[in-house]
């Protein structure tokens, strides 16, 4: 879990700075790491909100953005199943990208789900708070920090940081390509809907590639 | 709808939102099965969406396309990084030493 946390340590600071270069005052942004607890969530919202964008599409993107814990709900619900109401609602509050990377091996690991559900208490604690802390270090150095050292290109790095090594999967590829020169294309749409429609349209072009992948090793 | 009262109903909706899909299977639908063409999909959602949010900030980061940015250069870089180390910290590292020095270079 130590290496989790380590490697959480860039992202959080630059999602602070993200809440400051916003506009966010220091509670607002503690609300944003405290409740939204994901940095790409973090980041766009704040993005568009000082771009000006509605409340629908802020809220429209994110929850796009946010599908995936979708997939990490459904991979972990058989490991909590036997879990009480009470540790199934604070472990799905924990459910983070690095989070489930880490504890989903320890559940394929070990044969019983309190071992796997102590661990993953554990980890997401460390992680929120490690979290909480590199956030609020952002946010306080933000505006101390000059502009031509360019850091908000941090933003982009951090999430190339995630996106990269996912891209030795061909249809994971075929996903990032039509997505990326989609949003290019598309950047005349109005409130930057060019990102939930480059999104989708990245999701099925993935999705279609595996199927014809598929059809095509089993002829 | 402006200001801090905005950005205060943003951090409820998006907070409820994600935390609602981070429940979902593990409480709301447990007894079900994720329909596979949904389990497909959702796959490729950190892809697509990463890809969507990155694209912009490095190619038309001023507000239009424009492909001789340095940050275009200094992304791929990045992006090789990533890719083979999977680490946040060295991505960083040589993201932003990479802009630098071009920056450096051709100011």
């Amino acid at each position: 879990m130590l290496p989790a946390c380590v490697g959480l340590v860039p992202f959080g600071v630059v999602c602070g700075v993200g809440a400051a270069a916003a506009g966010a005052d220091w509670l607002a942004a503690l609300g944003m790491s405290v409740l939204i607890f994901s940095g790409a969530a973090q980041i766009l919202a704040a993005q568009l909100y000082a771009g000006g964008a509605p409340f629908a599409i802020i809220v429209l993107t994110c929850f796009v953005l946010g599908l995936r814990f979708l997939m990490y709900s459904a991979a972990m619900a058989p490991h909590l199943r036997t879990l009480s109401p009470a540790w199934q609602r604070s472990l799905a509050f924990l459910l983070t990208d690095q989070a489930f990377a880490v504890v989903v091996r320890r559940f394929d690991a070990s044969s019983d789900p309190r071992d796997g559900a102590s661990y993953f208490l554990g980890t997401g604690v460390a992680l929120w708070g490690t979290w909480q802390a590199t956030n609020m270090a952002g946010f306080l150095a933000g505006n101390l920090i000059p502009a031509w050292l360019s850091l908000d290109f941090a933003v982009p790095l951090c999430f190339l940081a995630l996106m990269a090594p996912l891209m030795r999967s061909g249809p994971n590829l075929a996903a990032a390509v039509v997505a990326g020169s989609a949003v290019l294309l598309l950047q005349a749409l109005p409130m930057r809907l060019n990102l939930v429609v480059a999104g989708v349209l990245g999701i099925a072009a993935g999705t279609l590639a595996e199927a014809a992948r598929e059809r095509w090793k089993a002829r | 709808m402006e200001g801090a009262l905005k950005l205060w109903a943003v951090i409820l909706a998006v907070g409820a939102l994600n935390y609602a899909s981070r429940l979902s299977f593990i409480a709301f639908f447990a007894r079900r099965a994720m329909p596979p063409l949904l389990a497909r999909a959702l796959r490729f959602v950190p892809a697509a969406m990463l890809t969507a949010l990155v694209v912009p900030m490095v190619v038309a980061h001023r507000g239009t396309t424009d492909f001789a940015d340095p940050r275009v250069p200094a992304a791929l870089v990045a992006a090789g990084v990533a890719f083979f180390t999977r680490s946040t910290l060295w991505t960083l590292v040589a993201g932003m030493a990479a802009l630098w020095a071009l920056q450096a270079l051709a100011p």
